[in-house]
């Protein structure tokens, strides 16, 4: 069926619908990754946006039990050029249709989204609805329509919950965990518990964590609440801490550096990063429309350590007192490049290394 | 920065053009060599093949001999080579290196540094073995051997390499044959039976692969490790039947994230382990069922991957590639200006699918009374390949299949319905060229998708696109003249002769009806950041979208149309012309527009033209451009008939580059040809040389030429390079031969382009480049001046084109002999004693 | 029977890139730093170490390199030739050394490093980093930053590579 694509500026594009028939609203943003288009679609970090994909043809590897960034799709609608079919297998569970439809996320597809990304890259991301009549009363209701910044308190855990193992005691703290870095820890043997952001510093510390991870989330770091911070600028002091994502931008406003809004939004997994000290490039999956101001760090606390070669980006920060470090990129490699997961072998190591020191 | 201190650099072509073995290590080399010398050394290069464009390119040294140790020995002495080359000549040229490394002697002097690789590694990289064990011991997933005499140890080997699994003889006294096991019971009978089979009682045990996915990575390193991915691309047709025959779709669309990036992993770590500087292409198996996935093939150099994936993703591997060799770092290499600032060091994305389809011979042989086996496996049959650009898998298919045949009259799926069920199945499990077709032919029968997935290894995603065509085709045949229908049939790429055969009416009265409801093509740039940032683009293919981004280049356009996949005979040297053609354009500074579809030439390197069009060259292709380009002159190959006569029709400016409908025989065991060779520029006509052609050789005969009287009067309104045709009795290579009344058994024809190139070599003379200028009436003086004197100017030439050496026994078991000159694939050269 | 690999290169890379965090954050601003690297390898360690901090802060660490063969305790007749040149003798008092060497077994050779640095200077500090940390000590050393813990038995030979003279950055067990 034909159906719309509203954005929030009066462009329209048609489509035929997919997925849910349902009228939806959200944040429009483009991704260039050429794989991974379900663990993309689980991942909370897209939390109430709306995705078009640069690749053309979409679904052709179905829906992986493995593949799963969340139990759900994190996103509210879904835009693409072609749409492929696949047969139901011991492999491909389900088809990205039928996922779609039972969460009730709606897609489009036949959409010249090459036309779409060239305009988003112009305009930036921007409020859309996908309807079924590009009307008046459609584009009313998207320009009244308020998006949510609430996004982490929708997608992280309320509560505490273990994923054990026989290593190493690690602390999450939730902001919107996507699997893939339970699956990395779990690479470890790690003993994991995952604490609600609310938690409290003694409730952190009455576990005697070997290391801390701030994990990946949605939306603006700065809609949370200061003690947030505050518990950060704590832990951070008391064993190995790792931010990735979210929790690098949190661990960057904890130690006193803002952030800016990039020249462009970067939803992909093609641009070369630079590990400053050793000068090697690799490349991740990355996700993000704003940066560490890099002028705002202060370098008596902080130094950067990786680098967007493209736009320049910090793409990471050490703590230079304690074993505290961050990366703007995703290293759990789901989806994404292998080779970003040294991160985690960096922060064990430390972890092994701490331990070693300390008791 | 470049961290190679290097003086003399040395290139070693690839030599003929073979199976497997087209233009494109010329095309590579040809596009490198100005920007290995804007690093400040002195190029060379040495190659044999007459029809190579980097031969005749001013930015090197050239050496025009046969591909020999000794040569290769000789040169470096003579010019003092210090830095050698030889990933950039492929396979063969990495093993002639290997050859004059080993052959190199006390006396010789120090060996010269190898670009790219240690000799160490080089060694290996030509041991297969040694590679593989090499590359066992690193951890990497390879294919390996096992041996087993006992019962007992081959059940061993069962548990622990698991089904399906190989299983052959070890020294087999006669046959050896190899038995795929995929049923536990099937086990006990293969060893034994494969026991039998050996002289010692051995067996050998692997991992059987026929069946598994067969998929190819393309990955770069620089000297500090730093590596990154170019593309990757899937071949439909599973392993077992050669890479080179499968039709192959990239990027990849069946495959998981997870199972490409471990498969980036391994190729990351090959690279590291090869301590490459280059580029490499990693071959894979891969059961994405069990996510079982082997390293079948590695090549650390330049292939027809590489050159398709710079076309497929817009990426400059070439140029990327020889700043890797010369020790530049990945973010340090600077790009011209033609490419983006950042763009060597990002990852492509591609927003585009291709399909590449294989060309094969089995046509025009059959037409020639040579039948061969048809029958697809592990040894190539293909002689070369187009490219489909488009938005969906059926639309690059389509575009792919128009390309390869030219019209699509021979190919629809909707007309092959004269085979049995069983015969139908029979193909479908053992697979000929046309397979696509007999796909399409068991869906519309009725065979579940699953079903017919399992039984030819085929995704099944590939079954559900071919039953969306089919669907789409029957019901646009049966929508005549509906503007709805033509509407969806554009946007799956089916092309308006087809519509027209479909609704019984010509391709114009089509586009008319498509421009008449504004259906028009929207071409999309080619770039290899996916839309993310603002391009600088020259490349661009045709959809049916909303958004066209390609604007006029300029109101003095030149279209230059190429000729397409590579065939058996003179098409070889087509991508030469069309390079040759290109070039002279710009330096007569017109601007130029290309359109092709072969990634294994020049014709479509990026910096080539003003803009290029990856597009199938039919008549309603190449007027959707000339709608927008708006060319002054269209330069068409004379073989092009039908399209010459369509341009001509519709008032189009057509320049025809004289070429034959149908390569001509060539002379047979007992007979000798002799050509008096002319050129035309419209108005009068010179003498060139005379030629002598006898089996497998072509030399020039050591005497002026004159024109006779009745050649001299005649008008060849088309400039060009002709010939005048005759045969003789003679077995002898003769110093004088007599030019008959060509009135009586002669015939006058355009010379080929092979021989056209040949010719340029020989004499110095750019013969196309002169042909250019008359088309375009813009002779010199000079060109007057050489003219009148040409026949003057080589009188005793000491080279001879020769055919080269192709196994056409093993390609294509042939049941007659192939005519080399007619069926030609490539040719090398000889020089006198 | 072929070496065994402990430490390939990624991993070595990594070692000494987390070592030189961690020197970062026990010598707040790098002031006063000097990294002695112990002959033939701990030397090329050091100035890897020493390129690190410098791709990072933009400042090269002052590196020097002392040969302790003559140092030992267990050999006879050792006197203070540290193998230096009065020029590449940098001058150490008051400075926080951190002592780079490849492995770190009984101890010996770290104290007759010591000694060394002592007898040419008054240091404010000294550090120890090593790559590897093989146990085995006789001595009541301890490493300040180590690469890598590697148990190994007593009669087993560990082997550092580096890409300067080996051709290559590994640890192997030799055997």
């Amino acid at each position: 069926m034909k159906r719309h694509l509203i954005l929030e500026d009066g462009t329209v594009f048609e489509g035929l619908g997919f997925g849910a028939p349902a009228t939806t609203f959200g944040e429009i943003i483009f991704h260039t990754a050429m794989t991974g288009y379900q663990e993309i679609i689980t991942d909370p970090i897209y939390d109430g946006q709306m995705i078009v994909f640069a690749m053309p043809v979409i679904g052709a590897a179905g829906i992986h039990a493995e593949a799963y960034e969340s139990v759900k799709p994190a996103i509210r609608g879904m835009i693409v050029h072609d749409l492929a079919e696949v047969s139901v297998n011991r492999q491909r569970r389900m088809n990205l249709d039928r996922f779609l439809k039972q969460h009730n996320v709606p897609g489009l597809y036949q959409v010249d989204t090459r036309k779409l990304i060239r305009h988003l890259r112009e305009t930036g991301p921007q409020k859309a609805t996908i309807v079924d009549f590009a009307d008046d009363h459609a584009v009313d209701q998207l320009v009244a329509t308020v998006l949510t910044n609430k996004q982490v308190q929708n997608t992280a855990t309320l509560k505490p919950y273990a994923n054990p193992g026989r290593g190493r005691h690690i602390v999450v703290i939730d902001f919107g965990l996507k699997h893939g870095i339970l699956r990395m820890l779990g690479d470890y043997d790690a003993n994991v518990s995952v604490l609600p952001y609310t938690t409290s510093v003694d409730e952190v510390l009455t576990l005697d964590p070997d290391g801390i991870i701030l994990s990946t989330g949605p939306g603006d770091p700065r809609s949370l609440p200061d003690s947030v911070l505050t518990l950060i600028r704590v832990l951070q002091t008391k064993a190995p801490l790792l931010g990735i994502g979210l929790g690098h931008e949190l661990f960057a406003l904890a130690n006193d550096a803002t952030l800016a809004p990039l020249s462009s939004e970067h939803h992909g997994m093609n641009h070369p990063i630079q590990e400053i000290i050793s000068r090697q490039i690799f490349f991740a999956m990355q996700g993000q429309g704003y940066a560490v101001d890099n002028d705002s760090i202060d370098r008596k606390k902080l130094f950067v350590t990786y680098r967007d070669l493209v736009d320049g980006a910090v793409q990471g920060l050490r703590h230079r007192e304690y074993p505290a470090f961050s990366v703007q990129f995703f290293p759990d490699a789901a989806p994404g490049p292998l080779e970003a997961t040294a991160v985690f072998a960096d922060f064990f190591e430390t972890v092994e290394d701490y331990v070693e020191h300390h008791s | 920065m470049s961290n190679i201190t290097a003086n003399n650099v040395l290139f070693i072509g690839a030599g003929a053009n073979d199976f497997g073995r087209e233009a494109e290590y010329d095309a590579a080399i040809y596009q490198v060599m100005p920007e290995l010398r804007g690093h400040g050394v002195n190029v060379y290069l040495i190659d044999e093949n007459p029809y190579s464009l980097s031969l005749e390119s001013l930015a090197a040294t050239a050496i025009w001999q046969p591909l020999t140790v000794e040569n290769i020995k000789a040169v470096i002495k003579q010019y003092q080579i210090d830095t050698v080359l030889p990933l950039f000549g492929g396979e063969r040229a990495l093993r002639l290196w290997s050859q004059t490394v080993q052959a190199w002697s006390h006396g010789d002097g120090p060996v010269p540094q190898t670009l790219g690789l240690t000799i160490d590694m080089l060694l290996r990289v030509n041991n297969v073995a040694v590679l593989t064990s090499m590359m066992a011991d690193a951890g990497l997933p390879v294919i390996t051997n096992h041996v087993a005499k006992a019962q007992e140890d081959a059940n061993e080997l069962l548990r622990e390499i698991k089904l399906p699994l190989m299983v052959r003889a070890l020294h087999p006294n006669q046959a050896n044959t190899r038995q795929i096991v995929e049923r536990l019971d099937e086990f006990e009978t293969a060893v034994n039976s494969a026991k039998s089979q050996s002289m010692t009682q051995e067996i050998v045990i692997s991992r059987a692969i026929n069946g598994m996915k067969e998929v190819s990575l393309e990955v770069l390193r620089d000297f500090r490790g730093n590596k990154m991915q170019i593309g990757a691309s899937e071949d439909m047709d599973p392993i077992g039947i050669h890479t080179a025959d499968s039709l192959s779709v990239s990027p990849t669309l069946t495959l998981s994230d997870q199972i490409l990036e471990k498969m980036r992993f391994y190729a990351f770590q090959v690279a590291d382990l090869l301590d490459l500087r280059g580029v490499l292409h990693v071959q894979f198996a891969v059961d994405d069922l069990t996510n079982t996935i082997y390293i079948i093939k590695i090549s650390p150099y330049i292939d027809q991957m590489a050159s398709r994936m710079a076309l497929v993703t817009g990426y400059p591997v070439m140029l990327v590639a020889i700043n890797l060799a010369m020790g530049v770092a990945l973010e340090e290499i600077v790009l011209s200006h033609d490419f983006g600032k950042k763009m060597a060091m990002m990852e492509p994305m591609m927003d585009h699918v291709t399909v590449k389809l294989p060309i094969f011979p089995f046509g025009e042989l059959e037409q020639a009374g040579v039948s061969v086996n048809r029958q697809l496996n592990s040894i190539q049959k293909s002689v070369g390949s187009t490219i489909g650009f488009g938005r969906t898998f059926i639309e690059a298919l389509e575009k792919a299949i128009r390309s390869a045949h030219f019209n699509n009259a021979s190919f629809s799926p909707t007309n092959m319905s004269h085979s049995s069920d069983d015969a139908l199945i029979q193909q479908l499990i053992h697979p000929e060229d046309n397979r696509v077709l007999l796909l399409v032919e068991a869906i519309k029968r009725g065979y579940e998708i699953d079903e017919l997935a399992e039984l030819t290894n085929i995704d099944e995603f590939f079954f559900y696109q071919l039953g969306h065509l089919l669907k789409l085709e029957l019901e646009v045949e049966q929508q005549a003249d509906s503007v709805e229908a033509l509407r969806r049939a554009k946007k799956y790429g089916l092309s308006d002769g087809l519509l027209a055969r479909f609704w019984q009416t010509n391709f114009k009265n089509i586009a008319t009806l498509a421009h008449e409801n504004h259906i028009e093509p929207t071409f999309k740039a080619l770039e290899p950041s996916a839309g993310e940032f603002p391009e600088n683009a020259r490349q661009y293919y045709a959809t049916y979208e909303e958004e066209n981004e390609s604007l006029p280049v300029s109101d003095d356009t030149v279209l230059v149309i190429g000729s397409g996949a590579f065939r058996m005979g003179d098409a070889a040297a087509g991508g030469y012309a069309t390079t040759i053609v290109l070039s002279e354009l710009r330096r007569l500074q017109y601007h130029t527009v290309i359109m092709n579809n072969n990634a294994s030439d020049a014709t479509l390197l990026q910096n080539l033209a003003d803009k290029q069009y990856l597009e199938p060259l039919e008549i309603s292709d190449v007027m959707k451009v000339v709608a927008l380009e708006k060319p002054i002159a269209i330069i068409v190959p004379g073989n092009r008939r039908k399209l010459i006569d369509a341009l001509t029709d519709l008032k189009q400016n057509v320049l025809i580059l004289p070429k034959e409908k149908h390569v001509p025989n060539g002379p047979d065991d007992t007979e000798t040809e002799f050509a008096l060779n002319v050129f035309s520029d419209g108005h009068n006509i010179y003498p060139i040389n005379i030629t002598q052609h006898m089996t497998g050789e072509l030399r020039i005969v050591p005497e002026i030429a004159q024109l006779p009287i009745q050649l001299a009067q005649t008008h060849l309104e088309n400039p060009g390079v002709y010939q005048v045709i005759w045969y003789q009795d003679t077995s002898e290579w003769v110093k004088h031969v007599d030019v008959p009344d060509i009135s009586h058994d002669t015939w006058l024809r355009p010379m080929p382009f092979g021989q056209v190139a040949f010719m340029s070599k020989v004499m110095q003379v750019q013969w196309l480049r002169m042909t250019v200028r008359a088309l375009l009436s813009r002779m010199t003086l000079q060109d007057n001046e050489l003219l009148v004197n040409v026949n003057k100017l080589i009188l005793q030439a000491d080279v001879a084109m020769i055919a080269s050496d192709i196994n056409y026994a093993l390609h294509l078991q042939p049941t007659q002999t192939i005519d080399g000159t007619r069926f030609e694939i490539g040719v090398g050269i000889k020089y006198d004693e | 029977m072929a070496n065994k690999e402990v430490l390939d290169n990624a991993s070595l890379q990594r070692a000494l890139t987390r070592i030189t965090y961690e020197i970062i954050e026990r010598n707040k601003g790098g002031e006063d730093l000097v990294l002695v690297g112990i002959k033939t390898r701990g030397e090329f360690l050091a100035h890897r170490i020493a390129d690190r901090l410098e791709q990072l802060e933009g400042v090269r660490i002052p590196v020097m390199a002392i040969d302790i063969t003559n140092f030992r305790d267990d050999i006879p007749d050792h006197h203070d030739d540290l193998g230096l040149n009065q020029a590449e003798r940098l001058n150490i008092s008051e400075k926080n050394i951190v002592l780079i060497d490849d492995v770190l077994f009984t101890g010996r050779t770290i104290r007759a490093a010591l000694d060394a640095l002592i007898h040419i200077g008054r240091p404010k500090t000294i550090a120890l980093a090593v790559l590897v940390d093989r146990g085995h000590r006789e001595l009541p050393i301890r490493a300040d930053f180590v690469g890598k813990n590697i148990p190994t038995a007593q009669n087993e030979k560990i082997k550092v590579f580096v890409q300067e003279i080996d051709g290559k950055d590994a640890v192997e067990i030799v055997h």
